[in-house]
């Protein structure tokens, strides 16, 4: 039973971190139409900013707390000068778009910082706790409780404020939103923004585990995109509990299932992503998609 | 029309052409040096890779992130055939069915689904495959791969091993990029474009878009299968790594800069593959990764047709010149005339015709 | 006082010329109709005037030129465009819809007094408060639409096809309830209307647009009769 807790809580944990990179890909759908590919790389580069600062003797919240403001601009001016041709046209074209860029900020930290694994340090203290027998970490909480006040955060963003208001306006349709006064280039760059931001604290939360190196965030990325698709694009909440139902799922998978096994285990959300499909196309809790000819 | 395509009209021409390129063909790999004909057959193997990436991608629409898996199955089939002793054709028959029908049955689930997650099953592919080729050991020694050398020139052709296998590459690739090209100028390739530009509208004209979205994954994953086949006679090894996702990114990237939807793009694309990391190399390695991404950047900018788009480009450019108002004017009207104006500073002013409320869903 | 000049106004979708020298003028506080068959140009012409569009020529509001604006800039400034289809935002509620249209006010205090007005002027929409936009009926959503844009306090109002897809008696009541909110507040319209009967109820002028050009203008009371008007619907 100890084993099981454990592997739920580290589940939810790593689907944690699954979730606020799914979220900041369903940000970036809403406000612009289309998968961003490099969401993963952008959130590696945020943390090799906060990284860079804590080697440059600044201490971690505040080195974290700047490299979410600096992918907050980062988001926005890419959004601004290299997205936005693309927004409205070909939903292909884009996801190429943001594939070249993955390639690009990969590379750039490559370049900057090297292959080498770099350590991390964690915010949370590197202790366990023990809950009804199973042995659980501090950081697994910590990072679960991250990803809810995060939720709870965006929730009373986009629900309780002006902004929020705006953003959803422009999301749906923006020359509408345009007519009621709404700057909408300036809202799609902070949507951007905001999920830049968002990556930002995905990629503090789980680099002290994974070592800091360039390909990072490339296979929670592919997480987060099942957890987008079984989820469903329109339903934010969904895609956390799909994110979360993911992380559990693969770990509970590799250590009961044999056959999966640790090395198979990334093949538990496409097995995921074929059963919700086949059941429910618009993902477990999205709407069905109106296409207009 | 400019002088250059009236001259190619003429049939006698294109005979011509026609013939120059197979004398090349003979004649080049005796005389270039080892290195050459080494890199010009790696370019043959990566070509058939992307040229069946195109069929799916460039000619058909749909995004797939997994070809390199094609080639990895491919190579690995041929690795095992020649370990096993079996007789080289089978060994080739095999190495393309077998990426071809699990491509089918890829395809067969695959294409009823939306956007989204056709790519997500497209990434499956190598991502599952990386650990799924160490895990299956007996097949495909693990980790350490298989290497199987079959291509050494026979005796009595009097060659050395790397013209021979240069010529084995050309005469596949070159049928495979003939075959193609027979399959994409025909009535499939027109059903590929339809099935690209507005499903609805296949459907309504009775082009079952399921159905040659089936095909063009198949006919792309057999041709993966066929560049393995290749790829093990160049370069006579494989393990996990040849089907990585990093490498299914770099084919999807030199699809897009030799040119999506184009036959000779394909070649492009396979040179680019090939050639790039060379030149990169030579500059900074460090600087491999970032050239790369920027260059998919500014050719998706400045060139979106690809490499192969750039006489269009200037042919386009002197008419313009040339006060080709008329010329320019074409090119901008379409039948829904909707263009998009380069809009000042985050502007968003954008010119539609008077149509119903655009409601815009996304949505897998 | 002219709050809105439009003098030899062009525009193209591409290389198709839709305007041809249009030209229109909207005092302060009065209603003035663009009438015309399908592709007259008449929404392109609302479409000049909020910068949807770009057009050559002459725009003038409040003495200044708004041509090359963006289409939030001139909402900023006082012009509020209920667009063809009426642009509701379906996810959003009711409520919401209101608040996005008071968007640009400063005057926070203000806003939910406007919003009791609006509920007030289309009792419809006070009993669907809460529901999403996307689940009112036409009639409603265009009551709403108009809500919306009154919720800006915009100085002047362009009103697209009100009545499209409308009951006859359902257009009525929504064009009575935006001849109130124009007696109350006082605000200028330009009313682009297919029913020009149901248009001469709002409007005391109107120009009538064929292929991109004004060919008739004057008073609505001149208008009404003329069989000119006639012809141009009907094609006599």
């Amino acid at each position: 039973m100890g084993t099981f807790i454990q592997l739920v809580i580290d589940g939810l944990s790593s689907g944690s971190i699954y979730a606020a990179l799914a979220l900041a890909i369903v940000l970036v759908n809403q406000a612009t139409g289309l998968i961003n590919f490099a969401q993963g790389g952008m959130a590696v580069l945020s943390a090799y900013i906060a990284w860079q600062l804590t080697a440059w003797s600044v201490p971690l919240l505040l080195a974290i707390l700047i490299s979410i403001a600096a992918s907050f601009v980062i988001g926005a001016i890419v959004e601004r000068f290299l997205i936005r041709k693309f927004e409205g046209g070909d939903p292909d074209t884009a996801v190429v778009v943001t594939i070249g860029l993955l390639t690009l900020i990969t590379g750039i930290c490559a370049w900057i910082w090297s292959y080498n694994n770099k350590l991390f340090p964690s915010l949370f203290p590197l202790e366990t706790i023990s809950i009804a027998g199973a042995v659980v970490s501090v950081r697994s909480i910590g990072t679960i409780l991250a990803i809810v006040a995060i939720m709870v955060l965006l929730q009373l963003l986009f629900l309780g404020t002006k902004l929020g208001l705006a953003l959803r306006a422009v999301a749906i349709n923006p020359q509408s939103a345009a007519f009621s006064g709404m700057p909408v280039g300036r809202l799609l760059m902070v949507g951007w923004g905001l999920a830049a931001s968002l990556g930002a604290v995905a990629g503090a939360l789980v680099a002290p585990q994974l070592t800091l190196t360039p390909n990072m965030m490339d296979s929670a990325l592919v997480y987060a995109l099942a957890a987008v698709i079984i989820g469903g694009l329109t339903s934010p909440i969904g895609v956390v509990i799909a994110a979360w139902l993911i992380g559990v799922l693969e770990n509970l998978a590799a250590v009961y299932v044999p056959l999966i096994g640790h090395d198979l285990k990334i093949a538990v959300p496409f097995i995921m992503i074929f059963v919700v499909l086949i059941v429910r196309p618009q993902g477990l809790f999205g709407r069905k998609a109106v296409v207009r000819v | 029309m400019s002088t250059a395509t009236a001259v190619m009209r003429k049939p006698w021409v294109r005979w011509a052409v026609i013939a120059i390129v197979v004398v090349l063909a003979i004649v080049l790999p005796l005389v270039l040096p080892e290195f050459a004909n080494t890199t010009l057959a790696r370019i043959g193997v990566f070509a058939v890779a992307v040229l069946g990436l195109n069929v799916v991608m460039g000619y058909t629409g749909q995004v797939s992130l997994g070809q390199i898996f094609f080639l990895g199955l491919g190579a690995y089939v041929t690795a095992y055939g020649v370990q096993q002793d079996w007789n080289i054709v089978l060994v080739f028959v095999l190495a393309c069915l077998i990426p071809a029908v699990v491509g089918l049955l890829v395809a067969l689930a695959a294409a009823r689904l939306g956007g989204l997650a056709i790519a997500m099953v497209t990434i499956a592919l190598p991502i599952v495959g990386v650990p799924l080729a160490k895990r299956l050991s007996e097949f495909t020694g693990g980790s350490q791969g298989l290497s199987a050398r079959f291509t050494a020139a026979p005796e009595w052709t009097g060659l050395y091993d790397d013209q021979w296998q240069l010529y084995i590459v050309l005469l596949i690739a070159g049928i495979s990029f003939l075959l193609t090209r027979n399959l994409v100028r025909g009535k499939y390739g027109r059903a590929f474009a339809i099935v690209k530009g507005n499903e609805a509208v296949a459907g309504s004209m009775g082009i079952s878009p399921y159905r040659y979205k089936v095909l063009a994954f198949t006919v792309a994953s057999l041709l993966g299968g066929v560049s393995g086949f290749l790829y093990m006679v160049v370069i006579q090894y494989t393990s996990p790594e040849t089907l990585s996702f990093g490498h299914s990114i770099t084919l999807l990237a030199s699809m897009v800069i030799g040119g999506a939807g184009s036959i000779l793009g394909s070649l492009l694309g396979g040179a680019y593959y090939v050639l790039t990391p060379q030149l990169t190399n030579l500059i900074d390695p460090g600087l491999t990764a970032v050239l790369q991404g920027a260059i998919l950047l500014i050719v998706l900018f400045v060139l979106p047709g690809g490499l192969v788009s750039l006489p269009r480009l200037f042919r386009r450019r002197r008419g313009r010149e040339q006060g080709g108002g008329a010329a320019a004017a074409k090119a901008a009207a379409s039948a829904t005339a909707v263009p998009s104006t380069s809009a000042p500073d985050g502007a968003d002013v954008t010119t539609h015709p008077p149509t119903e409320s655009e409601e815009r869903r996304q949505d897998t | 006082m002219t709050l809105l000049e439009l003098t030899d106004v062009t525009a193209f979708y591409g290389p198709v010329q839709v305007l041809d020298t249009v030209s229109l003028s909207v005092p302060e506080g009065g209603a003035v109709g663009i009438l015309g068959a399908n592709g007259a140009g008449k929404t392109t012409t609302l479409r000049a005037i909020s910068g949807t569009v770009r057009a050559g020529g002459s725009i003038v509001f409040d003495g200044k030129d708004i041509r090359g604006l963006r289409p939030d800039q001139i909402a900023q400034l006082g012009i509020a465009h209920v667009p063809e289809g009426r642009g509701t935002l379906g996810d959003l509620t009711v409520r919401e819809n209101l608040r996005v249209g008071a968007y640009t006010r400063k005057d926070r205090k203000n806003i939910a007094g406007d919003i009791d007005y609006c509920l007030e002027l289309f009792p419809q929409l006070k009993e669907r408060i809460t529901s999403n936009a996307s689940a009112l009926s036409g009639g409603e959503q265009q009551m709403l639409a108009v809500a919306r844009a009154f919720m800006a306090k915009p100085r002047l109002l362009l009103l697209d096809e009100a009545s499209l897809g409308l009951a006859p008696s359902t257009a009525k009541t929504v064009y009575d309830s935006i001849k109130r909110l124009r007696a109350e507040s006082g605000i200028a319209m330009v009313v682009v209307e297919q029913n020009a009967n149901l248009a001469f109820t709002l409007v005391e002028s109107a120009t009538v647009l064929e292929t991109g050009r004004n060919v008739l203008t004057g008073s609505s009371a001149e208008l009404k009769g003329m069989d000119e008007i006639r012809r141009a619907y009907l094609g006599g």
